[in-house]
């Protein structure tokens, strides 16, 4: 997983007030047997709380899979759990990380 | 959206996401990595640990247990279909009772790997008092036509339960065992996420329901809380590691409001 360029256009699905570019990411499959091949890429497991998630991942609240996306996440941003069918939001959280809520 | 060349999984419309979630194909796809070339649940090629006469007696009352719950499961989900409120939960329903009937045959049969010759037999004389309870009523509110009542009990209180306490027992099972689990795990997965996601669309924004499915939350805490304990203690988690593995099924009833 390495960044490889940068976004210069603002997200019509997503929220996006900050509007300096984004990092992103060439995602491959790491083994995340849990859904259809195609969508593998965009998912791996979490392997506990000394597991660090870079910028472009995001832990499930439901299911505890590490949700990966080929941008850098940002507050606003949506994204889809397949393993366990949960939509979740990127939200600032205190400590001033981002952090993730279901949208049901 | 078929073929490898996805950019964006999370660019898809939310509508178009639970098409897809739901869908018998996604399910068929899905469950193709973890399953194929099993043999009854586990790979064919691990080893059977040597196992101590207790330890093995213990491992028999647990998969007991088990087979009860996963029967409930079965016998939940199943006849949950006839009024599932739309095509699909409908649909992801027959998925679910098809995962659960699989977890029913496999634990039965690892019942027979530990030489078991009668495993009906056996869960109907060794399996815990209350997890029966517990099949007891989610199946009475199947059979009362209480869809957000019976999808709570099962899909949240069961199912939450059952993934909780088969992760802690693959964290400490003979090899077997926990492949069995952990390829069980991930189906139970899909099911919690069904049911979280299933009641937090209907409870949104209606305050009546969620009150009311408040209400059932509070009656089956306690018949929840008893099977936890249960389980526990036969897969022999200490006491102070409870409450930390607890806390899966307080965090969705938190996400879900059910306080």
């Amino acid at each position: 997983m390495s960044s490889v360029d940068v976004d210069p256009g603002a997200d019509r699905t997503r929220g996006d007030a900050d509007e300096t570019p984004r990092r992103r990411y060439e995602l491959e499959d790491l083994g995340f047997d849990e859904v259809p091949k195609k969508y593998r890429k965009f998912y791996r497991r979490w392997n506990g709380p000394g597991d660090t998630i870079a910028p472009n991942e995001a832990l499930c609240p439901v299911c505890k899979v590490i949700i990966r996306s080929p941008r850098e996440l940002r507050a606003g941003d949506r994204l889809y759990c397949m393993a366990c069918m949960t939509r979740v939001r990127i939200v600032a959280g205190e400590n001033g990380g981002l952090e993730t809520e279901t949208l049901y | 959206m078929s073929g490898s060349g996805i950019d964006d999984v999370h660019a898809l419309e939310p509508e178009d996401f639970i098409e897809e979630v739901h869908s018998f194909e996604h399910w068929f796809e899905a469950v193709e990595g973890y399953l194929k070339g099993l043999d009854h649940g586990h790979l064919p090629d691990v080893a059977e640990a040597l196992l101590t006469a207790e330890e093995r007696d213990r491992l028999i009352a647990t998969f007991c247990s088990y087979a009860v719950a996963e029967t409930a499961a079965l016998e939940a989900s199943s006849g949950l279909i006839a009024i599932a409120p739309n095509r699909h939960a409908k649909i992801f329903l027959s998925t679910q009772t098809v995962d659960e009937g699989r977890h029913v045959e496999v634990m039965l049969h690892r019942l027979r790997e530990l030489g078991v010759p009668d495993p009906e037999a056996e869960v109907e004389r060794r399996a815990g008092p209350s997890v029966r309870n517990l099949r007891k009523k989610i199946l009475q509110l199947v059979e009362a036509h209480e869809w957000d009542a019976a999808i709570f009990a099962q899909n949240v209180a069961l199912e939450t339960m059952e993934y909780t306490v088969f992760r802690a027992h693959a964290r400490t099972a003979d090899p077997i065992t926990r492949d069995l689990l952990e390829r069980v795990l991930r189906d139970e997965r899909r099911h919690i996420g069904f049911g979280e996601n299933e009641l937090g669309r209907r409870i949104r924004e209606d305050k009546k329901r969620r009150l009311w499915l408040g209400t059932v939350k509070s009656e089956l805490d306690s018949l929840v809380l008893q099977t936890f304990e249960e389980a526990m203690e036969e897969i022999g988690v200490p006491r102070w590691d409870r409450p930390s593995l607890g806390r899966d099924y307080l965090e969705t009833v938190n996400r879900l409001g059910l306080v």
